[in-house]
């Protein structure tokens, strides 16, 4: 049989009503508990994989799958309507899409995100099925170097485009780098600025850190205006659905953010987070309207969620065609395969490929069934925004701290919880930009130990980061695009561009 | 929305001073662990000193580049805040982070959702209430439900059992 | 842990524990993960919690997870709340030991009740199909001959592949110091290294390479067993002329303080767990070795390891 046939063949099983209900209970329970901040899709499907044990093959597939899509798509949802992101790839969905919802546009931006990741799922599972074993080739040749001038790219796109005060886009990163150095440096296992607390040793969890300074930073920030604030949260202005001008801003930044997050996913260091960076900065830069950007832009919602779903069908790319699973959503895939007995290695589309195709095709049914249960679910959840403010904030923060507390509920946790809180409110009264701590805090860690690994292979030879056409070529583009606005600004040509970014938080 | 508060004034910037004292703490902190630590960089020459010393050296570069924006710039009026409500909230986190242990996720949470909401203009006699049966509620639907491990008090032990 | 919460947590215990002891079911059990839900240690007490269930040994099971610090964060919790209650238990592992060591936890093993080794894998050294070393001998030597210019791929720093090449390295007379090892997270990403050829030859689980060996992409030099290991005919470092034995596993704990009839009565729990025919059939799915060992055997076993364990990581320089 081709690949085609046994697409087709795992689609036609697929369509049986009772594996589409259990598509449904498993997209339905995969939200749930994916909408709690920081519990991100692995967590979400290990904590759900026992439900799905008394199951048939069948049906045991197509939950999974729906658990690990609800659980994806939960955390967008809390990001554009509580500014409280569920998961680290989609912190960067926050940055627009809440702002989004309180102009009374988040039936738009939900409906962007859940149609931008549908379509960049659809794309890139079908990407998966049929040019996997090339991608897989092209994601083996980066290695630590290429690895470190992609973070260096990722580094100077991402601050340009959160720049208005270069001084205070700054002083954010650095205190996210500082934040960085928290816990056990992996390459020597030496402890950094952990000062004896057995807790601080794993570092500073980043979706801690994005839900306290995004949602109790905010939170802190509303309430120290009082009731004199007279900014009421417009739930519904205009329509609830995307209008054609939405459709024609989010239809290329679905297609960009597919072709940013599915190749990214697939590098076996990538992540998620870096896609979704990668692609907000490009959107940014891309925008016809670049002023709208920390304002709401639309395509600041579409780009990202895009991304951040291709990229973990990217994930799935080196685990169906090497066996490596490499992030945490693929290794709990993985104990997904374990069920079956079947050990996901270089020859599972040879030796399974049923398996692997019903995978596939329960996917893409995961990935329709979530359109399905939401898009008509936008027009409640855009309700929530209804709630008189003391409710909802109260409500925000029970729930932000609920995620935390059911991953891991140490004391020392939610004291982190707390001063990053305080912190991000003290950042918003002063007018510092809330993103790049958090950027600091995902890219630092990696930058340094891939620069640190590089290095150590090299025996210290520091030429080695240049030394291949694809490490140099991208350190040359990160290099550009540090100097040429540089030079714009220079010319007066930036001014523009810097009075655009103003106020962004 | 920041801009309504803060009108340009012309003095001098103590906001600018206090966030210049804090990075240079912090840099200066980065700086000694950088320092402190045994040098293992190996066959990298780079050890797990590198990052925190460049940190610390850009944390006091930006310290000493606020000062000098804070001498220099004609400042904004730090922005008028009400103290209470943020006190309020505070007290809420705090309370369910002393709480969570001992008493359980439904009281610890439910206070911290009851006090956000009195600070924010509601009477503790209605929010008290609607915390604990909301907080209630989420253990239910998450601890039993969804076998989300959630810390249990005597309420929790009460209703469910062990 | 001496904070403020010390006192709560001993408070939460004992009023747990009371609540327990009213249902007086003997055999129910509470156990902790020391790691978020998802790695090998909450799997291990999830598997345990379900056969337990199943097979009639105990009547209700819950699984707590604790994360933190290669499990030091919930043994020094389990440790200080746990005491005297034989309805506990903790799962932990090889990873731990140095955990302990290099982490300086103030909490070690010897502060709860060892109860049996369950499961344990050899780890494995492998190079990619186009490495020019066919045998650990080659590798030696030219680690011998530029001990920086043969790098290792493996888990972290201080970790279970770390540990094992320290101790290949003493064994041929290298200094340990000077070995290359380069720490990844997570098996993956090292993995992809070793396929992509970006360093010399990889150390990790024997089960992660061996899908990779069968397609032909890789060859397992030798493992660290003492014996073979099933699914791979690549010698042991004791058959190739070097003195190492090491085992990644995981192990089953209970409380401090137990009485040695309570401490009985665990054992034959886990004794039971290990024999019955759901917990076989589960090691078979998920791909584990049975490498129970319990009683005096374990302990001796464990003190052995952890004595030669801390004296590695010396010689590497991770511990003082």
């Amino acid at each position: 049989m081709t690949t085609f046939d046994f697409l087709i063949q795992g689609l036609g099983m697929a369509m049986d009503p009772m594996i589409l209900l259990y598509a449904l209970i498993g997209v339905t329970l995969g939200t749930a508990v994916g909408v709690l901040p920081g519990i991100g899709p692995a967590l979400t499907v290990a904590l759900l994989l026992p439900v799905t044990y008394g199951l048939d093959p069948a049906g045991s597939l197509i939950m999974f799958a729906g658990i690990y899509y609800g659980g994806m798509y939960g955390g967008s949802t809390t990001s554009i309507l509580l500014n409280t992101p569920g998961e680290s790839a989609s912190i960067v969905t926050a940055l627009e899409g809440n702002k989004m919802a309180r102009a009374g546009r988040g039936g738009p931006a939900l409906a962007t995100a859940a149609i931008g990741s549908f379509v960049a799922g659809l794309i890139a599972t079908l990407a998966l099925a049929f040019l996997a074993p090339h991608i897989v080739k092209l994601a083996l040749i980066f290695g630590p170097r290429e690895y470190f001038a992609l973070m260096m790219l990722a580094f100077v796109t991402v601050s340009a485009a959160f720049g208005d005060s270069a001084m205070k886009g700054l002083t954010s990163l650095f205190v996210g780098l500082f934040l960085a150095l928290v816990g056990i440096d992996q390459l020597t296992g030496q402890a950094r600025l952990s000062f004896g607390v057995p807790e601080l040793l794993d570092g500073v969890e980043v979706t801690t850190l994005a839900v306290a300074l995004f949602a109790i930073g905010e939170a802190l920030f509303v309430a120290s205006h009082g009731t004199m604030a007279a900014d009421k949260i417009e739930a519904v202005k205009g329509s609830v659905w995307m209008t054609r001008a939405d459709w024609a801003r989010s239809w290329k930044p679905w297609l960009r953010g597919t072709a940013i997050g599915f190749p990214i996913g697939a590098m076996p260091a990538g992540g998620a987070e870096i896609g979704t960076l990668l692609s907000y900065a490009a959107e940014k830069r891309l925008a016809k309207n670049p002023e709208e950007f920390g304002h709401g832009a639309i395509e600041g919602v579409a780009g990202p969620e895009a991304a951040n779903n291709a990229s973990a069908a990217g994930t799935l790319v080196p685990l169906l065609t090497l066996g490596l699973p490499t992030s945490a959503t693929a290794a709990i895939l993985l104990a997904g395969f374990q069920q079956f007995g079947l050990q996901p290695g270089p020859l599972l589309f040879v030796t399974s490929p049923q398996l692997v195709w019903g995978l596939i095709a329960s996917l893409l049914i995961a990935n329709v069934m979530l359109l399905v249960l939401n898009l008509p679910l936008i027009r409640l959840w855009v309700k929530l925004l209804t709630i008189p403010k003391p409710w909802l904030y109260a409500g925000i923060l029970l729930f932000a701290t609920l995620g935390t507390i059911g991953m891991n509920p140490s004391p020392v946790e939610l004291a982190m919880l707390l001063t990053f809180g305080i912190m991000g409110f003290a950042m918003r009264v002063h007018g510092y930009p809330i993103a790049p701590v958090v950027v600091g805090l995902i890219l630092g860690p990696m930058a340094e130990q891939q620069l640190r690994r590089a290095l150590s292979i090299a025996q210290g030879d520091w030429t080695t980061l240049v030394s291949t056409p694809i490490a140099a070529g991208i350190l040359l583009a990160a290099a550009l695009a540090l100097v040429v606005p540089m030079i714009l600004r220079l010319r007066g040509r930036g001014e523009v561009l810097s009075r655009l970014a103003a106020d962004e938080d | 929305m920041i801009h309504d508060l803060r009108g340009p004034q012309g003095r001098p910037q103590r906001a600018a001073f206090i966030v210049a004292g804090l990075l240079a703490a912090l840099g200066g902190l980065a700086l000694w662990q950088g320092f402190a630590l045994p040098d293992k960089g190996g066959y990298a020459g780079m050890g797990s000193g590198g990052l925190p010393k460049f940190v610390g050296a850009g944390l006091l570069a930006l310290a000493a580049g606020h000062v000098w924006t804070g001498l220099r710039a004609q400042g904004p009026l730090p922005p008028r805040i009400q103290p209470a409500p943020v006190l309020w909230i505070v007290a809420g986190l705090l309370a369910q982070l002393l709480l969570l242990k001992p008493l359980g996720f439904t009281i610890a949470s439910g206070l911290l959702f009851a006090l956000t909401a009195a600070g924010l203009g509601r009477s503790l006699r209605i929010t008290l209430p609607v915390g604990l049966a909301l907080a209630f509620a989420i253990y239910a639907v998450f601890d039993q439900l969804l076998q989300l491990h959630l810390p249990a008090g005597w309420i929790e032990t009460l209703v469910f059992g062990g | 842990m001496k904070t403020p919460f010390f006192g709560k947590h001993t408070l939460f215990g004992a009023a747990l524990a009371a609540v327990l002891a009213i249902p007086a079911h003997a055999g129910d059990y509470m156990i902790m993960a020391p790691a978020a839900p998802g790695g090998g240690w909450d799997s291990t007490a999830r598997s345990m919690q379900e056969v337990m269930q199943a097979e009639g040994i105990a009547g209700s099971v819950q699984v707590q997870n604790v994360p933190g610090a290669g499990g030091t964060v919930g043994l020094a919790q389990f440790a200080s709340t746990a005491g005297g209650d034989p309805s506990q238990l903790i799962v932990g592992g090889y990873v731990m030991v140095g955990a302990i060591l290099t982490n300086e936890s103030p909490v070690s093993l010897a502060d709860v009740t060892p109860i049996a080794r369950l499961t344990g894998e050899a780890v494995a050294i492998a190079v990619s199909a186009a490495s020019p070393y066919q045998t650990i001998n080659e590798l030696v030597d030219a680690m011998k001959a530029d001990p920086g210019a043969v790098s290792w791929a493996g888990g972290s720093a201080g970790g279970v592949d770390h540990i094992t090449v320290g101790l290949l390295a003493k064994a041929a007379g290298i200094d340990p110091t000077k070995i290359n090892y380069v720490a990844f997270s997570g098996g993956g990403e090292a993995l992809a290294a070793i396929l992509g050829n970006q360093v010399t030859v990889g150390i990790s689980g024997v089960g992660e390479f061996l899908p990779q060996v069968e397609a032909g992409t890789m060859r397992i030099l030798a493992v660290s067993t003492a014996e073979k290991w099933a699914g791979t005919d690549a010698p042991t470092l004791m058959e190739s002329g070097y003195d190492v034995n090491v085992q990644n596993w995981r192990m089953v704990a209970a409380a401090p303080g137990l009485s040695a009839e309570q401490k009985a009565a665990v054992t034959a729990d886990v004794d039971k767990l290990v024999n019955s025919a759901g917990w076989k059939s589960l090691l078979e799915t998920k791909g584990w070795a049975n490498t129970y060992l319990s009683g005096a055997d374990f302990d001796k076993q464990l003190a052995l390891e952890v004595e030669a364990t801390t004296a590695v990581l010396k010689d590497i320089g991770l511990v003082k």
